[in-house]
């Protein structure tokens, strides 16, 4: 994004930095408690790529690449998001169901960690977490992005 | 496109030598036919076999295939006769590519739809599914399409490859919906079960009339045979196989397969005879005028195919017979034929019969290769050819006079301009340049043409062939037992008569050339072709005005879609009751502070409407945003106000970003013209009649919350998909599918801006 003559202010830069490890603390929460309460994959991979589009505010293009170098595998994880996605849907075929029927089935036993349960949604949800988180953040990238800042 | 020419310009020197590259891919292509014919025939031999697999079983459907006389048939045909123009293939695409300076790499758009094409018939030939059928027999289309427009540099090329399928694919769906037809009444796709639980009846002869439809334009019948024709525009060795074992072969093997179905109403079968008379008549009469070698070739195909067509419309099991042994006889040799024209143009250059002549002396193998097969054509004896005709012959008779007629003349004219084709091509003086074609382009056709001869000689194998695919397509045993008999019986009367008029239409060329320049006139000017080429430019015109009307300016193209939405809920607002559908609640609780915000909403949205500067805009969008997703939360859906809360952050955030990319300027200049003003007022409209319609649907919507919906289902079902939270559940589990699609959306728009704004690049 286009550095504007007002630079942003510290506390900008300092709220923006500290909040990357919150918000993907609150992601977490709402993947692991989203079958029981509110929120789902889809909510915290915007969450965090929100965090990261502050950061591009406050540093701009260059610095928060410069600081955040795992930016760069971006487009890598919205694929391996979809990836993932489509395997927990499709891997049903392999066992004889229909696609995107979910294991364990209806009734069987789940595995419960807390509220986190272990079975397939959960895994379609990181899937859907990652991709979004990735989309977003090209998303920002090609809107942040100037060829004269980069060459 | 352009492509590196990955060949040197030194392989040009030696026209037929081993300077140019093997053609791998056309030999593993005709191998491959190989092992599928020598499949069939050990299929054949060891007494059929069938296959059924469960595909979709919600629907009914199974992949259930059966090798059995009639499958044997087609599939050692589309096998064999395949084999034999792929090996041709190999060597004259080689030079076909050579000859137009293209690299050899570009086998890779042949062969492959080539291979496919072989397997499709085979696919279709043993299918027992009416929906199966349908997929092969769109394969097939599909397979033309790209073989017939091989030579894409070419406008009449891209043009012949898209009529062959638009021709052949929209006529296709009568077969669907044929197929549905058949299942609503009869509750199978199955075509062995159609067939014995079909009655005679309406539903039977519309869905009877629908196959035939989708069939002979596939076989090139009149009046949409005019896409044959043009599709000659393709490589030869695609002619030859498409003319003699796919593609119009599929129609009338279609036919056959049905023909139990066909046969119950005899209002299909007259319309079969009418339908193979006019094609007879047209392609023979322009056969014997064309002047391009693979065009006199081609309205034959129309007229010969009208033979089979005509004795499936006489139906008995004398005419089944026949046909299948016709389908055999005119597949060997008309493969031959356009093998013998491809090596003649090979090897001359020339592709027109008037520029062509004496090359009996010059080329003898390929002069009595040629002369075989066109003997066996015109039906003389010795031939596998003059088996044909009898059966043909015998068949009509017991048509009726009219038919009998119909085959003496159609035989006739066969024998009219296969005998100027071959005359022409190789008897008279010597004309032109002729370099001795390669081994490859004759022997194929020495082989086809022995095969003729082989069959004229010893007809029993050939005739069993026959035998058992009619008794599939007759549904009762059929025994086709040719023969010659030195008498006077009336088949050997009408040949001698079909020879005798095909020897004057010789003689009075002058006068049958008045007659099929008449016609062909004729069919330039009023013809069907005109009719086609006039609905794809006005569908072109349609098209292309509702297009300009869409993309003018981004006004118009949100309002494509919001304006036709909105008339659809009109009518359906028109269409239903609506009384008691809309009732005025009271206003209670937190309606009082829905209300506000709904006010905030409305604000918002004037100062978008009427502000002037970009930034308003983008900051009362979001007050829109954030307005509706407290909204959310105080009507109780708390995921959705989440997602719409940071989603209204993240939108909000990116139209930022997008308009710091914007030109300073804004296009206020054109503001107050007058053409501005119009605009201004068509857009009020749009935005009224959207915003009117989806105010009623809401309305209506919130009125009538009915007792079960799919909702109340979704909650009840939520605890046995090991969730609490209904939306997640449905978002994750019970519409997975759908947000599997709806991410992929995502990734596809990021790339789509990627494109846009970096030239694809990612990152």
């Amino acid at each position: 994004m286009r550095r504007p003559e007002s630079e942003p202010t510290a506390l900008v830069r300092v709220v923006a930095w500290l909040l990357l490890g919150p918000s993907v603390l609150v992601a977490a929460g709402l993947i692991v408690k989203g079958y029981a309460e509110v929120g789902d994959g889809f909510g915290a991979g915007v969450i965090v790529a929100l965090a990261i589009a502050v950061n591009y505010v406050a540093f701009g293009t260059a610095g928060a690449e410069g600081a955040l170098p795992a930016l760069r595998y971006a487009p890598a994880t919205a694929i391996a998001g979809l990836l993932l996605a489509i395997a927990s849907g499709f891997f049903s075929i392999a066992l004889g169901d229909p696609p995107v029927t979910h294991q364990p089935r209806p009734g069987e036993h789940v595995i419960k960690i807390g509220t986190a349960e272990l079975f397939t949604p959960l895994v379609f949800d990181v899937g859907i977490f990652l991709l979004v988180v990735g989309v977003l953040t090209v998303l920002v990238h090609q809107l942040a992005h100037r060829e004269e800042d980069f060459g | 496109m352009v492509f590196p020419r990955d060949d040197p310009p030194a392989s040009r020197e030696d026209h037929r030598g081993s300077g140019l590259p093997i053609d791998y891919q056309g030999w593993l292509a005709c191998a491959t036919a190989v092992a599928g014919f020598i499949l069939c025939l050990v299929g054949w031999w060891a007494g059929g076999g069938a296959v059924s697999l469960p595909w979709a079983p919600t629907l009914n459907l199974r992949l259930s295939a059966a090798l059995d006389g009639l499958a044997v048939l087609y599939a050692l045909l589309a096998t064999g006769i395949g084999a034999l123009v792929f090996a041709y293939g190999s060597r004259y695409l080689n030079m076909h590519l050579e000859h137009e300076g293209r690299p050899a790499a570009e086998r890779w758009r042949f062969w492959p739809w080539m291979t496919l094409f072989a397997v499709a018939m085979v696919g279709l030939a043993t299918a027992q599914d009416l929906v199966l059928l349908f997929v092969f027999f769109d394969i097939t289309a599909v397979c033309s399409y790209f073989l017939i427009g091989f030579d894409r540099a070419k406008l009449e090329t891209r043009a012949a490859a898209l009529m062959a399928l638009l021709v052949t694919a929209v006529s296709a769906v009568a077969m669907l919906v044929a197929a549905v037809l058949l299942y609503a009444s009869y509750g199978t796709f199955s075509i062995p079960e159609l067939l014995s639980r079909a009655e005679p009846g309406p539903v039977t002869t519309i869905a009877g009339a629908l196959l035939a439809v989708a069939a002979l334009a596939k076989s090139a019948q009149v009046p949409l045979h005019f896409w044959l024709p043009r599709a000659m525009a393709a490589p030869t060795p695609v002619s030859a196989y498409l003319h003699s074992a796919a593609m119009v072969a599929a129609g009338v093997l279609v036919i056959a397969r049905l023909h139990p179905l066909l046969s119950r109403s005899q209002s299909v079968l007259d319309g079969l005879l009418i339908v193979a008379a006019a094609s007879i008549v047209v392609g023979g009469v322009l056969a014997l005028r064309a002047d391009v070698l693979k065009q006199v070739l081609a309205y034959s195909t129309i007229e010969q195919y009208g033979y089979m067509v005509m004795l499936y419309g006489i139906g008995n099991a004398a005419a089944n017979g026949a046909a299948a042994f016709y389908v055999l006889a005119h597949g060997v040799a008309k493969s031959a034929l356009f093998m013998a024209a491809g090596a003649v143009t090979m090897a001359t250059g020339e592709d027109r019969l008037s520029r062509l002549g004496g090359l009996g002396r010059r080329l003898p193998v390929l002069a009595v290769a040629c002369g075989v097969s066109a003997a066996s054509l015109a039906a003389l004896p010795l031939t596998m050819g003059f088996f044909k005709d009898e059966l043909f012959f015998t068949a009509a008779i017991q048509g009726g006079t009219l038919t009998a007629v119909e085959a003496v003349v159609a035989a006739a004219l066969t024998f009219g301009y296969i005998g100027r084709f071959w005359m022409g091509l190789f008897l008279g003086p010597p004309r032109g340049e002729v370099n001795r074609p390669p081994a490859m382009l004759v022997a194929p056709v020495v082989l086809l043409a022995a095969l003729s001869v082989v069959g004229g000689l010893f007809v029993e194998p050939f005739a069993r062939l026959a035998s058992d695919a009619a008794s599939v397509s007759a549904a009762q045993p059929v025994l086709v037992d040719p023969a010659y008999h030195l008498d006077a019986r009336p088949e050997n009367l009408m040949a001698v008569a079909a020879w005798g008029l095909g020897a004057l239409l010789l003689v009075v060329f002058r006068a049958t050339d008045v007659v099929s320049h008449s016609l062909a006139v004729a069919g330039e000017r009023l013809g069907p072709r005109r009719a086609y080429e006039a609905a794809l430019e006005g569908l072109w015109r349609v098209s292309a005005a509702l297009h300009n009307l869409e993309v003018r300016d981004l006004r118009t193209s949100i309002a494509a879609v919001l304006v036709p939405a909105g008339v659809l809920a009109g009518i359906a607002f028109v269409a239903t009751p609506t009384v008691g559908s809309y009732e005025l609640g009271t206003v209670a609780g937190t309606d009082w502070l829905i209300l506000p915000l709904l006010g905030l909403v409305v604000i918002a949205t004037l100062t978008i409407a009427r502000s002037r500067t970009r930034l308003t805009v983008v900051l009362a969008l979001s007050v829109v945003g954030f307005a509706l997703a407290a909204i959310y939360a105080l009507i109780g859906a708390p995921d959705v106000a989440l997602i719409a809360v940071v989603v209204e952050t993240m939108l909000t955030l990116v139209f930022l970003g997008a308009l710091a990319r914007l030109p300073a300027e804004g296009p206020d200049s054109e503001r107050s013209s007058p053409h501005r003003l119009r605009n201004r007022r068509r857009d009020l409209i749009a935005g009224t009649v959207a915003g009117l319609a989806m105010f009623g649907i809401v309305w209506g919507f919130l009125s009538q919350p009915s007792g079960t919906t799919i909702a109340s289902e979704h909650i009840r079902l939520t605890p046995a998909a090991h969730g609490g939270d209904v939306v997640t559940v449905i978002v994750t589990d019970f519409r997975g599918l759908d947000t599997l699609v709806e991410i992929t959306v995502l990734l596809a728009a990021v790339i789509g801006v990627a494109a846009l704004m970096r030239r694809g690049r990612l990152w």
